[in-house]
């Protein structure tokens, strides 16, 4: 087979680290080449490269395109050379219609006006090519999310793009959907069309693609076909370190009840369908309770509910050190003793602007005035001891929060969590983007928090930490309690089965 | 970042100069000591509703309506004494009540039912226009009844006595000097990085040149005008709210990420009605003074002086989308937007001028805010 893409060395710096080392990749036409690595393996980044987001000059190394050096200064540059990407974040508009949404950027013209009876002719023709069932005439906002997926594929194809690049496409898909979507895929290759693969559902991978590449903190440590390997050494190459030295968990005395949840029945507003169903759950002093689930399952949902940050309670109770509360607002809660760190740091988490010391202590300032003023200097003492304790690296607590690395930025977010004093931490994804060094420290942070009685809910969708880190599992799938699972049960299968719902 | 804001600070500065420098040649008279006491007055006005108008776009959010919003405060204040036959400083309490009960209902309704505050308070700029007009029934109202004088006049006539400005001069250079070096020595003992000795030294010599420049021009006319001492009192209990309490940190958190700020536990609605109730206390001072200063209340007291009152935050500085702006800042943008007016007032510029000036000069600083805080 004759290789289509190939690139050799790329290195990527963002500030002063490494996202990418030498990275070599190669595609043949007609290939489904699958690319597999961890969270902050570098996967992102690398299809970034390969479609011109980020433009030649700000990564070293070469790429060629059929033999030809190649080196796109921008998305479209890509697009022109038969490259197309599909996003894990949609990049459709919600208000147009779905055959507005395939021809955006590139609409059929004549005579300066657009030929709109041609947009939905080819519309039709392409959704109808790959048994498609969606009316081109629906608006984008009204179709499924699942739906709105193969839209965007359709879009990519409707370019004639010659090489796909998928980034996570199942994530929010219906198991039909998916079915449809590797139907289409298998199609496509038939037809000489190349795709590159990135899913973290190794099931996927193994039914559909023809080699896998795994990316492991920004280097390709093997690339293979498929047939000449398995799943259990794909994850040896995605980890690349034995389990137990990952996650420090060691065993912890577990204590009184912290907090009782009982049938949460919640929607996003007043008359809306319920996210979450009857969740129940308890978390005991000293313990890490993990819920996990797929995309979508209502895992932040729960959390922020019980926070008090989102949504309606339809029925159910919350006990909080055996009190039950009601709704209330984030600020409440923090005063009770529940702080939440939330899963997008930059968006729920921190004052990019500000400083280090804004940020540490900006949960408890009631704390820290006298008065109604703001004591300065004990301020400054317990933001020094937060930094400290989190071994925040930064060069001094006037430093702008944004120009911390992803780890110490996190940091900075549970230090400002930790400094209200809480007893139940509830951590949203918390070691995601983090490099594998600030994961370990989260992990120890956990474990101290837990020797001296904290509790702490964890959502993670990284299977290894849910499994390494949790002495409890609670698994939800489509916002219900799907298993429960406790120390020896907490296995790969046995929550993955759960989280899809079997 | 640092470039950023030096390039800012110095941008302010250089047209401070160079407008100063352009009106004293022009119009000698400029810096008379007569005019440079009357533009006391008018930056005193202008920068007290600037500080306002920081702590309403701190958050993320604005305020049209201050402009027709002073008039009306004033006007009523106006009615009560002269029509009423009220006290003086009954009617401007009841001024600053009804300013502060309007501005908690915008408030509430910009925090609580999320309409954006550009549109309550544009609909607040025409309702208050309106209202104004109703109360003073088109026509001029004193501020005091027949040539007395009262409380209300006084706020712009009274003038502190020589020997009480340089006290007050000095006093403060001493507080200045004081609170710096203790501020040094916390920062130094937090291995914070400081700024070299020198460059404090020569800040705090030319602020007290300044600070007693100031008194020996104002004393050669009259003395130091009341409005300087209520401007300072208001700059200083700003500056405290914005640096030294939980609610001045929390508008600078919900102005730089409001989802973050709910995660992170801050009441954002009350801090949000907070700042409206502070802004309708200060939308009824300058009212008062505002109407003091014109003698009485006519139908086009506080025209366009919200356009004023955000120039001068953004020339300052303060960002339009929240999060970032500064005391000090605030106080250069009025001195500069007031310092424009006057110089215009004294060469007699036509209105058409004046009107297209003020614009331009909004337009270029938010588009330079904007060239700036892109880097």
């Amino acid at each position: 087979m004759n290789t289509i893409l190939r690139a050799e060395g790329i290195t990527k710096h963002f500030g002063g680290i490494a996202a990418l080392k030498g990275v070599s990749f190669e595609l043949a036409e007609g290939e489904i080449h699958a690319i597999c690595g961890e969270n902050g393996a570098g996967k992102s980044t690398l299809i970034k490269v390969l479609s011109g987001v980020h433009p030649r000059g700000t990564y070293s190394g070469e790429i060629f395109l059929e033999g030809g050096k190649a080196a796109f200064s921008s998305i479209k540059d890509a697009e022109r050379a038969g490259i197309a990407v599909i996003y894990q974040e949609l990049a459709l508009v919600g208000e147009m219609t779905v055959a507005e949404n395939i021809f955006l950027g590139s609409e059929p013209v004549s005579g300066g006006l657009i030929d709109w009876d041609i947009v939905y002719r080819k519309a039709g023709e392409l959704l109808a090519k790959f048994d498609i069932d969606i009316d081109p005439s629906d608006r984008i906002k009204d179709i499924g999310v699942g739906q709105q997926q193969l839209v965007e594929i359709v879009k990519a194809l409707g370019k004639d793009s010659r090489i796909l690049i998928l980034d996570e496409p199942t994530a929010a898909l219906t198991e039909e959907e998916v079915g449809i979507l590797l139907d289409i895929l298998r199609d496509l290759r038939a037809k000489g069309v190349s795709c590159i693969y990135i899913s973290h559902k190794l099931d996927e991978v193994f039914s559909l693609a023809d080699r896998v590449t795994v990316l492991r903190d920004g280097e390709a440590v093997a690339s293979l076909p498929l047939e000449k390997t398995d799943r259990d050494q794909v994850i040896k190459f995605m980890v690349g370190r034995e389990i137990k030295e990952l996650f420090p968990r060691g065993e912890t005395r577990k204590g009184d009840i912290l907090l009782e949840v009982e049938g949460l029945t919640a929607a996003a507003a007043p008359g809306e369908k319920p996210v979450l169903r009857d969740i129940s759950f308890r978390l005991r002093s000293g313990e890490v309770l993990g819920l996990g689930g797929l995309m979508g399952a209502g895992r932040t949902e729960a959390l922020m509910h019980i926070f008090g940050a989102w949504g309606y309670r339809l029925s159910g109770k919350v006990r909080l050190f055996g009190e039950e509360v009601g709704l209330v607002t984030p600020g409440e809660m923090i005063d009770k003793g529940l702080v939440l760190v939330a899963e997008d740091r930059k968006r729920y988490g921190l004052f990019l602007d500000q400083s280090v010391g804004f940020n540490l202590s900006l949960s408890s300032l009631h704390g820290l005035s006298r008065g109604g003023f703001i004591d300065s200097e004990k301020e400054f003492e317990k933001n020094r001891d937060a930094s400290g304790l989190l071994r925040i690296k930064a060069p001094d607590l006037e430093t702008e929060v944004k120009s911390l690395s992803g780890g110490n930025q996190q940091k900075v977010v549970i230090g400002k969590s930790l400094m209200t004093g809480p007893r139940i931490i509830f951590l949203d994804e918390p070691t995601r983007g983090i490099d594998v060094g600030a994961k370990v420290e989260v992990y120890r942070l956990m474990n101290s928090l837990t020797a001296s009685g904290h509790g702490v809910v964890m959502v993670s969708s990284e299977m290894p930490e849910l499994i390494g880190m949790s002495d409890s599992v609670v698994m939800l799938s489509e916002g219900r309690v799907a298993g429960r699972f406790e120390g020896a049960e907490i296995t790969q299968e046995k929550l993955l089965a759960a989280a899809i719902g079997h | 970042m640092k470039s950023v804001r030096s390039i800012r600070d110095f941008s302010i500065l250089i047209a401070l100069v160079v407008s100063w420098v352009f009106f004293a040649v022009v119009s000698p008279n400029f810096l008379g000591a007569r005019n440079l006491s009357m533009l006391t007055i008018e930056f005193s006005i202008t920068a007290i509703l600037a500080l306002g108008m920081l702590l309403i776009i701190l958050p993320g959010n604005i305020d049209l309506s201050v402009g027709s919003g002073l008039g009306l405060i004033g006007g009523v204040a106006s009615v009560l004494v002269f029509k009423a036959g009220w006290p003086s400083p009954l009617a401007m309490l009841a001024g600053l009540l009804l300013g502060v009960i309007i501005w908690f209902l915008m408030g509430s309704i910009v925090a609580r039912e999320k309409v954006p505050a550009f549109i309550i308070t544009l609909g607040g700029l025409l309702v208050f226009k309106g209202l104004f007009w109703l109360v003073i029934q088109n026509s001029t109202v004193p501020v005091v009844k027949g040539g007395e004088t009262n409380l209300y006049s006084m706020l712009t006539t009274y003038y502190l006595p020589p020997a009480a400005g340089y006290a007050l001069a000095a006093f403060l250079v001493l507080v200045l000097a004081a609170s710096r070096i203790a501020s040094r020595k916390k920062r130094k003992a937090h291995g914070f990085q400081l700024e070299p000795a020198e460059k404090v030294f020569l800040k705090l010599f030319i602020s007290a040149q300044m600070i007693f420049l100031f008194v020996i021009v104002t004393s050669r006319f009259r003395g130091v005008p009341l409005p300087a001492v209520i401007l300072g009192m208001t700059a200083f209990v700003v500056y405290v709210i914005t640096q030294h309490t939980p609610f001045g940190r929390y508008l600078y958190a919900i102005g730089g990420n409001e989802e973050a700020a709910v995660i992170s536990g801050i009441p954002v609605e009350k801090v949000v009605i907070g700042s409206f109730c502070i802004m309708g206390a200060i939308v009824s001072i300058t009212g008062f003074m505002q109407a003091a200063y014109a003698g009485a209340s006519t139908t086009t007291t506080g025209n366009l002086m919200e356009l004023d009152a955000i120039a001068a935050c953004v020339i300052g500085g303060t960002s339009l989308k929240g999060g970032r702006g500064t005391v000090l800042g605030v106080l250069f943008g009025a001195l500069l937007m007031a310092s424009l007016l006057n110089g215009m007032t004294l060469l007699a510029v036509s209105p058409e001028i004046k009107f297209i000036s003020r614009g331009l000069v909004l337009a270029i600083a938010v588009w330079m805010d904007v060239k700036l805080s892109r880097k």
